[in-house]
């Protein structure tokens, strides 16, 4: 759940409590008042009317007795009469409850104080009751106030709630967005500060940009680090191997150091091909390639295969290109070439004799994919997720493998934005899956 | 034929001087642009090797004050390391005759040289007689007495480079290097050049015995003519 959606609901619900609880409270406590009233009220009726007891008054009630006679008009109000069983050594006694009585065919809710009193030698038992109902009445008329209360308030402050975190959390979600999520490469980072008044935002904002510059900067160290070594490596390895070759062309050298000195040769050679691949990932990576060309990747193939026709054939590889569309996108044509023919170059190498490889493709609205492969060894996951490694060689066994094949081509890749997918099943085959997306060219 | 090296690191020059000289070429060296353009100023080279990147400043320079001279016809090769794409291109754009990346073998640029000779002066005949073959460069073509030898282009290139480094072992990856350029510095199979030889040595041996093309075993190849 969002930061801002949780912040709105937990503001809602200490709302909804914080009105629960005083709408609970309003009618608890009301309930309380107006019972105490009305029990003060009746008793003081009783007092009244016992300190003006008289046996003409008695008579009177009772003669009125024979249907419950209201004082006023809303029955709002009754007194009733009853002798009962005389006991001398009866007690006064007076009890409060309440009940429900007909008086005058309305039937009603009614606090009753019940008193027994001995008078003139015999019992009686008064009764005088007050009508619950206003009573009643006002507790409904709150409760349904409290509830149209807490459902307004709780929808409005649900909406202003949302608004306001909406607005208060926008510089965060931007941070997230801008400096988390659409960051692939720290060498893409945007430094522009998010505006935002919350402190704590800018501080966030701005540690994540220090973190990535630090982090940038060490990416551009490692870069350079890699292009002046390899670089002022070149030089050396030339000396050595032109004053090789001069040692060569002496007449009165022994075979035994004309191959010592091959040998040294190659292994120059070797470092060469190293310090070259690197060099040549670190100026991808640096972006020191333009992408000016219009790409046509089937006149790449095309190309790519004449230039390992002889390789396919030594091995007696059955290669069919089965592309089906003239798929054109703005790149850079050397690397590219570079790209497929490390691919296809691969896909040879560790292809079986007599195997094949396949390239196809497909055209889909919003992409366009490219697929090679192979009947080769295969790989099994683990080895996938090494191969783009540099210096990783998967065949410990191949002695002409520097492991940066596929780091060239994760370089490449990556410049062109061209997603790139391995599936291979060991000893079935590999299948490399270019991805060209229509947006990202 | 005059050589002016231009070039820093004077073990390198030094090397280039002494196989240049072998080969016949009168060698003269400088060190820094300012030496390198009074030279360039007062003589005509047939060849200048230009290292791009002179403690005093860039080779480019010299190329363009090289081209602003008139009635000059000396052959420039440019020899970096610094190896962008961008450098090889401006170079031949400035009217550099060609682009060597450092490290570079000497067999190659000699073969450059020879390249540049025969395009530029013309003073050699096209055509190289190797036994009874005949190799025809601007046509590309080999010939057995009057008959046409059907050669692949790979095969042509690498026939005629031995040829042109005749008498001398030429390694794999030198040969490798040559026909395939810088492509296959990555995975490069040392062995990837010899299908293309044995498939020559069978189209030529249909003709005649060609003992005289040799394989240096573990290391490559030689022509002995």
């Amino acid at each position: 759940m969002k930061l801002q959606v949780k912040l709105a609901l937990y503001n809602t619900l200490t709302k909804l409590a914080i009105i629960v609880f005083t709408g609970l409270l309003i009618l608890f406590s009301l309930e309380n008042i107006t019972y105490n009233h009305i029990t003060a009220r009746l008793k003081d009726k009783k007092d009244e009317l016992m300190k003006h007891l008289s046996s003409k008054e008695i008579t009177q009630i009772l003669n009125q007795q024979q249907s419950f006679t209201d004082y006023n008009i809303l029955k709002e109000e009754y007194i009733f009469l009853k002798p009962i069983l005389y006991r001398s050594s009866r007690q006064t006694e007076e009890s409060f409850t309440t009940a429900r009585r007909t008086i005058e065919q309305t039937t009603d809710t009614y606090l009753i104080l019940t008193y027994k009193f001995n008078f003139n030698n015999r019992s009686y038992l008064l009764e005088i009751g007050d009508t619950m109902d206003a009573v009643i009445q006002l507790k409904q008329t709150i409760k349904e106030f409290t509830l149209l209360m807490l459902f307004v308030a709780l929808s409005l402050t649900l909406v202003i709630d949302l608004v306001f975190t909406k607005y208060l959390l926008t510089p965060f979600y931007q941070i997230i967005d801008r400096k988390l999520i659409r960051v692939n490469d720290p060498m893409n980072f945007d430094y522009k500060k998010v505006t935002t008044t919350t402190q704590d935002f800018e501080l966030l904002d701005s540690s994540i940009s220090t973190l990535m510059k630090k982090i940038a900067d060490l990416f551009i160290l490692e870069k350079q680090f890699i292009a002046n070594v390899s670089h002022e490596l070149l030089t050396p390895i030339s000396i050595i191997s032109s004053r090789l070759e001069n040692v060569l062309l002496q007449e009165k050298l022994t075979e035994d150091s004309e191959n010592k000195i091959f040998a040294s040769l190659k292994t120059l050679n070797r470092l060469k091909s190293i310090i070259n691949s690197l060099l040549l990932i670190s100026k991808v990576e640096n972006l020191q390639f333009n992408k000016n060309d219009t790409i046509d990747l089937k006149n790449i193939i095309a190309e790519v295969y004449s230039e390992l026709e002889d390789r396919l054939e030594d091995k007696g590889i059955v290669f069919s290109n089965t592309m089906g569309h003239a798929y054109h996108f703005q790149g850079n044509n050397s690397l590219i070439h570079t790209l497929l023919f490390n691919l296809i170059n691969n896909a040879i190498k560790y292809n079986t004799k007599g195997g094949s490889i396949v390239i196809a493709d497909a055209l889909y609205s919003e992409q366009y994919i490219l697929e090679i492969s192979d009947t080769g060894i295969g790989m099994d996951n683990e080895q996938i997720e090494l191969a783009f490694n540099r210096f990783e060689k998967l065949n410990r066994h191949e002695k002409e493998s520097y492991g940066l094949g596929l780091a060239i081509v994760k370089s490449i890749t990556a410049f062109h934005s061209i997603r790139i997918n391995i599936n291979s099943v060991k000893d079935k085959g590999t299948t490399v899956k270019l991805i060209f997306s229509k947006e990202s060219i | 034929m005059n050589v002016l090296i231009v070039e820093d690191e004077k073990g390198l020059a030094l090397e280039m001087d002494e196989f240049l000289s072998h080969e016949g070429f009168t060698i003269e060296h400088a060190r820094t642009k300012k030496t390198a353009g009074e030279k360039i100023f007062v003589n005509n080279y047939d060849f200048i090797l230009l290292d791009l990147g002179l403690p005093d400043g860039d080779g480019f320079e010299l190329l363009k004050a090289l081209k602003n001279l008139k009635d000059r016809n000396d052959a420039v090769i440019i020899l970096t390391a610094r190896g962008a794409v961008d450098d090889r291109i401006m170079g031949l754009e400035q009217g550099a005759d060609d682009y060597l990346a450092k490290p570079f073998s000497l067999n190659e640029l000699l073969a450059r040289i020879h390249a540049i000779t025969r395009r530029k002066h013309k003073l050699e005949s096209n055509e190289i007689a190797v036994k009874d073959f005949r190799i025809n460069i601007q046509n590309r073509t080999v010939h057995y007495r009057e008959e046409r030898i059907n050669l692949t282009k790979k095969e042509f290139e690498i026939f005629n480079y031995l040829v042109l480094n005749k008498n001398r072992v030429i390694s794999r990856i030198n040969l490798t290097e040559h026909v395939w350029g810088d492509v296959l510095e990555i995975n490069s199979d040392s062995n990837f050049v010899d299908v293309h030889v044995k498939n020559l040595r069978k189209k030529l041996s249909q003709f005649t015995p060609v003992d005289w093309f040799e394989t240096v075993r573990s290391i490559g190849y030689r022509v002995n003519i």
